[in-house]
Parts: structure tokens; C-alpha cells; sequence
């Protein structure tokens, strides 16, 4: 018997500390997460019951690590996953969770479903089981620094073609500044116009601040693939970045899942804490308008703003976004639900990047859709290039007539020029 | 020794010994597990949020009332219909006092009967649930059925026993109650206990980034 | 021996066997004209007697209404009928129903699906319908099982776990039988609204009855329900009000303070259950055993296409042109 199996288990259970053992030991199988979960919605798939999703690691802890395992192993009464089952539940582990976080919302026992697949998608990726092509892309940013082969060479390219055609001042590699500014290498190369947004905005509320091609990738893909040396090779690279320039703030462009991975979870990586405050990109608008450093004209377009789940449920900046839009855009109107108990793009936790996740993307799209509709808004704006990307592919499949955006580009639209 | 005797004495004293040692045990095994570290700035108290997480989620909240109303209703009427008759019903009461020597006020009889036909009520319909909705179906495995089981077994032998018209009825109510408590700290049913650290955990690691789910 | 061959030869050797015939207890224990007991005076006049037997009330000082009956004769006449025709007719339907069962299946079968199954899931009953159908399902259990433990359990259970054991089960089928009685009056509530829709009768009913409902072959056509499913649907509703009504009577005497009443709430009760226990019978053989695919519908609420052409092909069509028309336009 092959041991890959094996190795997933014991890698698995190696991890799992006091608060996994209580999620993984409570779940009464009441099913009611499956009503939270986007994949469950618009599938009716029973299988894609979030518990369901864990059960052969569930299954796993029992046998090896839960106290009285050793009883229930010299009774039979565990069996372990072997390699093909574990095989079947790449499809439940990767293709079909976005670590969104909405079913811990509905759980009576409050488990962190989300942290239980991060969990699992470790143990699965240190012994090479997932989809191929999310892999490809986290040891593409290993090798050369972004997810979409965006080397420091063509970052500097881009940069200097950005500011010539939009011509914006963009500080790259500037010796000293308080603030470092990152991107998502899905905004370098499909929304580079929310590169030139930032580097308006900031530029108005004359922030000291640049760019380092020492470190400027923030998504990270080591987290969603669950490659732990990527997820630390990225966090690394921009903490040098920072102390290389002395910037004791980083900015976190759209992109929720880098949030998360710097902000919520970057020090554990470091192993110390890091030597910056950390702030999304809506965060920061947040606190430049407080400041009165953001002037902005009036927008009264119909507008409604996705909460990328890694922001708002498990970000803790909900607000930020409202905050921003408040009395500046006077056509704004929430998706119902919103906020916090938002529903997915259904593209998160590098679930947009696999290939024969797509059909399954798509179907979730028709939430969102509806959501908007009912919500009678023209456009929806994200904060999450990824979210916004996987709403695209959404909008060009279905040809849905509605915009979507972002949400620092209309801030950076209606700035009152000095 | 009568088998009441036998149910009463050294069967009683076991079992009590496996629940609670196990119980114990189990509790401590898993709290003596490494406890991941955190060192990001916390946005806000994690232990405000580890506290209002054992609590937000005893409701439904977030717009999911409709969604799981079956459940919750269900739920509760179970979950207390036990409580009330366990701890309350006469005959309860009376044994706890002789090995405890606490004692309070019972429930009147009709208000155990009206206790016990809920609880009834709450676990046969959660136990359709499971054997009808296509989502339980999926996830359930043999331990929920056991613990199920057990749980009605308890309850029916006790409402058996309600005429106290004979030491059988008694002992059978014993010998159940016994199994389940045997079978307790092994099983699911564990989730009596290890709710409060689940939630406490989720609670303080996401109240820690500001909003607890 | 085939499963087939020993039920048929079961359904013979317990028809042909009497039953462990109730006796009738009329008169138990006593000689015309002889007073019970040691009594002054063995003998009695037959006008006295009689005149006691009229069951007049006369003039008491006590409170208690009811002892100014000296003896409350309708009393033996309910003995006799529960111990007589109750017991004996109830226990022949019993007995009855299992045999035409058995015999039905040692001859037909198990009624398969005709192409076996297409793979293809229609949804048939919601999951408040499948909640409302096994609450009332387990309550007919709980209650049917304590009950007959009640009414015939003396006959025999005496000899078999002798008069302690069976005092015992008597006292904790008692028991179960009161505490479970008002769930199933809420839950037949809610049975008659789940389900009272598409159970009224239609003409496509007239159809079926003349294919006497394709029970010895033949295609009888039907809507979501067969007039056989009608019917039990109305008897269940019916015998349940009965047993719901007596049960509360019976449960609660201070109520109605009449003997009388009492009595013969207790006679529709038994009655009513015995039929709704045969019939129930026999609508578990055809849901569980005696249908092929049928027990899913009420487990996974969906059932096979082909299943539903062959027992419902009428409802069938109809879900199959709503789907139509749904694709059609989309
Ligand atoms: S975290 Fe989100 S995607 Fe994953 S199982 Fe839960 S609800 Fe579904
Ligand atoms: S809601 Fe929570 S307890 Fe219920 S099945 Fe899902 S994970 Fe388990």
C-alpha cells in the first residue's frame, strides 16, 4: 500500500492543535452548513456539504490523533483514507471551497470550516495531491516572484509604461517612504488601470510612498494551494521590501485573500511579528477620507459593492468599503444579503485559477447575478481583483448587461483635481 | 443481588466512572493540544470574541432563520425537553438528592409529562431529519444513529418506568441511561462539552480580526 | 425452500389454526342466583337484583355523583364487548390482513419496476410531507405496539413472562400509550394538511376501481394518488379523529364525569385502532416490501420515472410537461 496516504494523515493530523481538535470533534452533522455554502446553493449536491467536504480528514483525526484513537484503531472501528479516496476529494478540498467562511456563520457549534480546509489542502499539497494547474501557478511565484510570471523586470516595464500612458507619477524602488504599496499580479496584467487608480489617489492625498521590486506581489498562492514554503518564500519577500525602504505601513492593493495572508496570518509565518502596520487598500481610503485628505465628487450612478469575503467576514473590514462610499456615492444600495453574510464570488481561495472548476464558478454566478438585480444596481464594485475577475468571466458567459468595477478605480474617477 | 441492585450498584458506579473519566479525559486531550499560536495585531479583543461566539451561535443570526428553522426549532424543543426533564423531573430530583444530598423543586407531573413529549417530540423529528433530508443522509454515519439511539432508549425506558409500578421498569430505565453514559465519551454526543471550546475558538480567532461570523 | 413458498405455507398453517380464541367472560365465576362472596343471605331474589341492575341513582350524602349507582351495569355490557367482539373480530382483521398479505406476495411478488430504473429522479414529496408522514409513522408505532400490549397482551404474554413480567409490560405500555397520545393528535393535524392536496377524489378515480387499481395485472392509471391511497388517506383522517377524541376522553375522565361516555369512548377507540392497525398493515407491506422503489419517495422524497409512469402515469405527464414547458422557456 502506497504511502502517500499515509503522509497526507500524519502530515495532517501534525497540524491539527487544540482548536482544529474541537472543530473536527463537534460537528454534529446537522447539514446546516450546507445551507450557507455557495456550491451546495446552486447545486443541490449533497457532496458539497461543507462537512462533508473534511469528512475523510474528520475521519483521519479519529483514527490517529483524537483522544481514545488508540481504541477505536484496535477495535476497527477507523478506517483511514487511502490515497484514490483522497484523490476523489480533491474535487471537495480545492475545486468546490473558496474558504469563504460563510458556513461557519450557520454552524451551531461555530466551526471554522475555512481553517479546516486550509488545513487539509496542506497536508494534500505537501505530497503533490490537488489540481495541477493552481500548483503550477503557486511554484511559478516561487520561482519568479508573481503567481502570473510577473518578474521584477516586467514589473519595472509596466510600471514605467503605466505612468507614461496615464501619465501619473508611479514611485518605483525609491530609496526611503513611509508607505509600500503592493499589487496583484492580476492587476498588473488585467486591470493595470487599478494600478494607476492607487497611485492616483495616494498621490492626491500626497502620501509618501512606493513601490519595491524587492517585494510587490501580495497575492498569495503558497496559502490557496496550500504550499506552506510558497505562502512563507511570499511574506518574506515583501517584509524585506519594507524594511529596505523603512516603510512602517503596507498597503494591500484589491485582493482579499492577500489580506488575509499578510494581515491575519503573515506573522506566524515570519515566526515574528511584523515590522509594519498592515492595511487593505479600502482601509486605507477609509482613513485618508477621515483624514479629510480624500476630496471627491459627487457619483450618483446605481451603484452596489461585493464584499470579497476575505475583507469583510474574514477580514474585519466591512466597514471600510461603506465608509468610503458614504455621502460620495449617493446612488449606492446593498445587495441583500451583504456585508458580512455576503455570498462568494465563487472564485476565491484559488478556486479561479483550476481549470475544471470553472462550469461549477459559473453556476454560482447566478447568485450573484439575481443579487444584483434585485438590488436594481447598474454597476458593482469590488475590492478584490480576484473576486472581480471571476465576476467577469461570470458576466462575459452569461453576456450579463451590468457593469462591474472597482472600487479605488471610481474613488480615483472622481477625484476633485488640486 | 437484584437486577436492580446490580443496575443500581456496581453497574451504576462504572458507568459513572467511564462518563465522567472519559469525559474528562477526552476534554483535557483535547486542550492539551498545542494551541496554534497568533501573532498578528488583533483588530479587536480575541477573548470578547471567543465569548460572544458561544453565545451568537445558541440563535441564528445573520439571516439564516428561515433557512434553518427546522433545525433550530427542533433543536430546542429537544434539546430543552431534556434538560427540563432531566433535571427537574421528580424521580431525577430524588436521585440526585440521595447521592448528591442537593436537592430542588421538581416539576409538577404535568409539567414532566409536557417537558417529556417535547423532548420526544424534538428527537424523533430530528432523527427523521437525518434519515430524510438528502444533505443528512449524506453526512450521517453510524455514531449519530448510535448516539440517537441511545438517547431514545433513555428517554423511552424512563417514560416506561413513569407509572413506578415495578423495580423492572426501574432497572431497565438504569440499564439504559447506563449504556448511553457508557457510550457518551466516545461518541458525538461529546459535543455537550466541546461546543463551548469550538465556538470559544472560532469566536477568538476571527474576534480577533473584527468580526465574529 | 424458497421465501415465497414459506410465507404461503405460513398464511395456510395460521389461517387454518384457531386463534388463541379470547373466552367469553360473561358471567365469570358465578351460579344463578348465587351472591359473590360471603355475603349474609346466598341466595338472592331475582326482583332485587334485577332492580339493582336498572342502574337508577338514589339518594346518597356524599359528594361523588357517581355512587349513587349502586351498580353501573352498562359497565358488564362494555366488558363483554371489548373482551368479545372487539378482541375476536380485531384480532381476526389482524390475523386477516397478514394472511391476504403474505398470500398476495407468495403470488404477485414484489412489484417491480416494469425496464427497471431510468436513472432519472422526479421529486414526489416535500420534507415537511416526509417529516409529517414518519412523525405519525413512529407515533403509529409507539401507540399500535403499546396498544395491542394492552388490549390482547393478557391472552398470552401471561404464560410467556408470567403475571409479574407481563403487570410489568402492561404498566410501561400504559404509560408510553398516555405520553404519547396528544403527540399524535398534533402530528395527524399536520399529516392532513401536508397531504390533504390532490387526495380528494377525482372521475380519473373511476378508472382505477374498474382495474380494480391493477392489482391482479393490468395498467390502472393514476394521478399523485391512487384511489387506494385516497381512501387510506380518508381512513386514516377519519379513524384518527376518532381515536384522537376518544383518546382525550379516555385520558382526561374529569372531563365529561360520565361513566357512560367513558365506555364507549373506550369501544370506538379500540375499534377504530384495530381497523387503522389492519390497514396500516397493509400499507406498509405495499410501501416498504411490495413496491419496487416506492419507500424512497418518502426517504429521499424523489422517486425513478419509470416508477412513476408505472404507478402514477398520470402525474407523471404532468411533471414531465411542466418540465417542458420550463426548458422551453428558458
Ligand atoms: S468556506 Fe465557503 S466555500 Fe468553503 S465550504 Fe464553507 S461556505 Fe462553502
Ligand atoms: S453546520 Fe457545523 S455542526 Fe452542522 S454539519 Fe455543518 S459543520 Fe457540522
Amino acid at each position: 500500500m502506497s504511502n502517500v496516504a499515509t503522509q497526507v494523515i500524519d502530515h495532517f493530523v501534525s497540524q491539527v492543535g487544540a482548536q482544529a481538535a474541537t472543530w473536527l470533534q463537534s460537528c454534529v452533522h446537522c447539514g446546516e452548513c450546507a445551507e450557507a455554502c455557495h456550491f451546495y446553493e446552486v447545486t443541490k449536491d449533497p457532496r458539497y456539504t461543507p462537512a462533508w467536504k473534511l469528512e475523510p480528514f474528520a475521519r483521519a483525526y479519529r483514527a490517529r490523533k483524537a483522544p481514545f484513537a488508540g481504541v477505536r484503531r484496535a477495535l476497527g472501528l477507523a478506517k483511514e483514507p487511502d490515497e484514490a479516496e483522497l484523490n476523489e476529494w480533491q474535487e471537495l478540498i480545492y475545486d468546490s471551497c473558496t474558504m469563504c467562511g460563510r458556513c461557519t456563520m450557520v454552524c451551531p457549534m461555530g466551526i471554522d470550516i475555512a481553517s479546516l480546509v486550509g488545513l487539509a489542502r496542506k497536508s494534500m499539497a505537501a505530497n503533490g495531491i490537488g489540481p495541477e494547474d493552481l500548483f503550477a501557478v503557486a511554484e511559478k511565484s516561487r520561482e519568479v516572484g508573481s503567481p502570473l510570471g510577473v518578474t521584477p523586470e516586467k514589473m519595472e516595464e509596466r510600471i514605467d509604461w503605466l505612468s507614461d500612458e496615464h501619465e501619473v507619477d508611479i514611485p518605483l524602488n525609491k530609496e526611503k517612504a513611509e508607505v509600500l504599496l503592493t499589487i496583484s499580479s492580476i492587476e498588473t496584467m488585467k486591470y493595470p488601470q487599478s494600478i494607476v487608480a492607487m497611485a492616483q489617489v495616494l498621490n492626491h492625498a500626497g502620501i509618501d510612498w512606493t513601490f519595491s521590486t524587492k517585494g510587490y506581489e501580495a497575492t498569495n498562492f503558497g496559502v490557496l494551494s496550500g504550499k506552506a514554503d510558497v505562502a512563507k518564500v511570499m511574506i518574506e519577500r515583501i517584509v524585506a521590501a519594507a524594511e529596505s525602504v523603512g516603510a512602517k505601513t503596507v498597503i494591500i492593493p484589491e485582493c482579499g485573500h492577500a489580506y488575509g495572508a499578510l494581515r491575519w496570518t503573515g506573522a506566524m509565518m515570519l515566526g515574528r511579528p511584523l515590522p509594519f502596520e498592515v492595511f487593505h487598500i479600502t482601509e486605507y481610503l477609509a482613513m485618508l477620507k477621515r483624514d479629510g485628505k480624500l476630496k471627491l465628487k459627487p457619483m450618483d450612478d446605481a451603484i452596489t459593492y461585493h464584499d470579497p469575503c476575505q475583507i469583510s467576514r474574514r477580514g474585519g473590514a466591512t466597514e471600510a468599503a461603506r465608509e468610503v462610499l458614504d455621502g460620495f456615492a449617493t446612488g449606492f444600495r446593498e445587495m441583500s444579503p451583504t456585508g458580512n453574510a455576503n455570498w462568494c464570488c465563487g472564485g476565491g481561495g484559488g478556486v479561479a485559477a483550476i481549470q475544471r472548476a470553472t462550469p461549477l464558478r459559473l453556476k454560482v454566478f447566478e447568485i450573484k447575478m439575481k443579487q444584483v438585480e434585485d438590488s436594481g444596481a447598474d454597476i458593482m464594485v469590488s475590492a478584490c481583483a480576484n473576486c472581480r475577475q471571476t465576476l467577469d468571466g461570470g458576466k462575459e458567459h452569461y453576456k450579463w448587461d451590468r457593469e462591474i468595477g472597482s472600487l479605488v478605480e471610481i474613488v480615483a474617477d472622481h477625484l476633485v483635481k488640486a | 443481588m437484584s437486577f436492580l441492585e446490580f443496575t443500581e450498584g456496581p453497574l451504576w458506579y462504572v458507568a459513572l466512572v467511564v462518563f465522567s473519566v472519559g469525559v474528562a479525559w477526552n476534554i483535557i486531550g483535547i486542550l492539551a493540544m498545542r494551541v496554534r499560536g497568533d501573532s498578528a495585531v488583533p483588530r479587536k479583543s480575541p477573548v470578547a470574541g471567543g465569548i460572544k461566539a458561544i453565545f451568537l451561535h445558541m440563535a441564528p443570526h445573520g439571516g439564516f432563520f428561515s433557512r434553518t428553522a427546522y433545525h433550530v426549532i427542533v433543536g430546542y424543543l429537544f434539546h430543552l425537553g431534556l434538560f427540563a426533564l432531566l433535571l427537574f423531573g421528580s424521580f431525577h430530583v430524588a436521585f440526585i438528592k440521595e447521592w448528591t444530598g442537593l436537592s430542588w423543586t421538581p416539576l409538577p407531573r404535568w409539567g414532566f409529562i409536557i417537558a417529556s413529549e417535547v423532548a420526544f417530540a424534538g428527537l424523533i423529528l430530528m432523527w427523521i431529519r437525518r434519515w430524510t433530508d438528502p444533505i443528512t443522509r449524506q453526512i450521517s454515519d453510524r455514531d449519530d444513529h448510535i448516539g440517537t439511539g441511545l438517547t431514545m432508549l433513555a428517554m423511552l425506558t424512563g417514560c416506561f418506568a413513569l407509572g413506578e409500578a415495578s423495580d423492572g421498569l426501574r432497572a431497565v430505565h438504569m440499564l439504559s441511561v447506563e449504556l448511553l453514559m457508557l457510550y457518551f465519551p466516545f461518541s458525538r454526543l461529546m459535543h455537550a462539552f466541546t461546543f463551548i471550546f469550538s465556538r470559544y475558538f472560532m469566536g477568538a480567532a476571527y474576534g480577533k480580526r473584527g468580526y465574529v461570523p | 425452500m424458497s421465501i415465497r413458498s414459506f410465507l404461503l405455507l405460513l398464511a395456510l398453517v395460521l389461517g387454518a389454526a384457531a386463534l388463541p380464541g379470547p373466552t367469553l367472560a360473561a358471567g365469570e365465576g358465578a351460579t344463578a342466583g348465587q351472591v359473590p362472596g360471603e355475603s349474609l343471605g346466598n341466595t338472592s331474589d331475582a326482583d332485587f337484583w334485577r332492580a339493582v341492575r336498572e342502574g337508577q341513582p338514589q339518594t346518597i350524602s356524599i359528594p361523588d355523583r357517581e355512587a349513587a349507582v349502586l351498580i353501573q351495569s352498562e359497565g358488564e355490557n362494555w366488558r363483554n364487548i371489548r373482551n368479545g367482539p372487539i378482541s375476536t373480530i380485531g384480532g381476526w382483521l389482524l390475523v386477516g390482513v397478514i394472511i391476504l398479505v403474505s398470500l398476495y406476495f407468495a403470488i404477485r411478488g414484489r412489484i417491480r419496476i416494469t425496464g427497471g430504473r431510468s436513472g432519472k429522479r422526479i421529486q414526489r414529496f416535500t420534507q415537511m410531507q416526509r417529516v409529517g408522514h414518519w412523525f405519525v409513522a413512529s407515533m403509529f408505532i409507539l401507540l399500535g405496539s403499546s396498544g395491542l400490549v394492552l388490549l390482547y397482551g393478557r391472552y398470552g404474554l401471561p404464560y410467556l413472562i408470567g403475571k409479574d413480567g407481563f403487570a410489568t409490560l402492561a404498566s410501561a405500555s400504559l404509560q408510553a400509550h398516555n405520553l404519547f397520545g396528544p403527540l399524535f393528535i398534533a402530528s395527524i393535524v399536520v399529516l392532513f394538511f401536508t397531504f390533504v392536496k390532490g387526495n380528494w377524489l377525482s372521475r380519473d378515480d373511476i378508472g382505477w376501481i374498474a382495474k380494480l387499481g391493477g392489482f391482479f395485472g393490468g395498467h390502472a392509471s393514476s394521478r399523485f394518488y391512487n384511489f387506494g391511497e385516497k381512501n387510506w388517506f380518508w381512513m386514516s383522517m377519519s379513524l384518527g379523529l376518532i381515536l384522537s377524541v376518544s383518546g382525550i376522553i379516555l385520558d382526561f375522565p374529569a372531563l365529561l364525569e360520565d361513566r357512560y361516555a367513558q365506555q364507549l369512548a373506550h369501544i370506538g377507540h379500540a375499534a377504530s385502532a384495530l381497523v387503522f392497525i389492519s390497514v396500516g398493515l397493509g400499507h406498509i407491506y405495499l410501501g416498504v416490501f411490495g413496491v419496487e422503489g416506492a419507500v424512497e419517495g418518502m426517504t429521499t422524497g424523489t422517486v425513478d420515472a419509470n416508477w412513476a409512469k408505472d404507478h402514477h402515469d398520470l402525474w407523471y405527464e404532468e411533471v414531465m410537461a411542466d418540465e417542458a414547458a420550463k426548458a422551453g422557456g428558458e
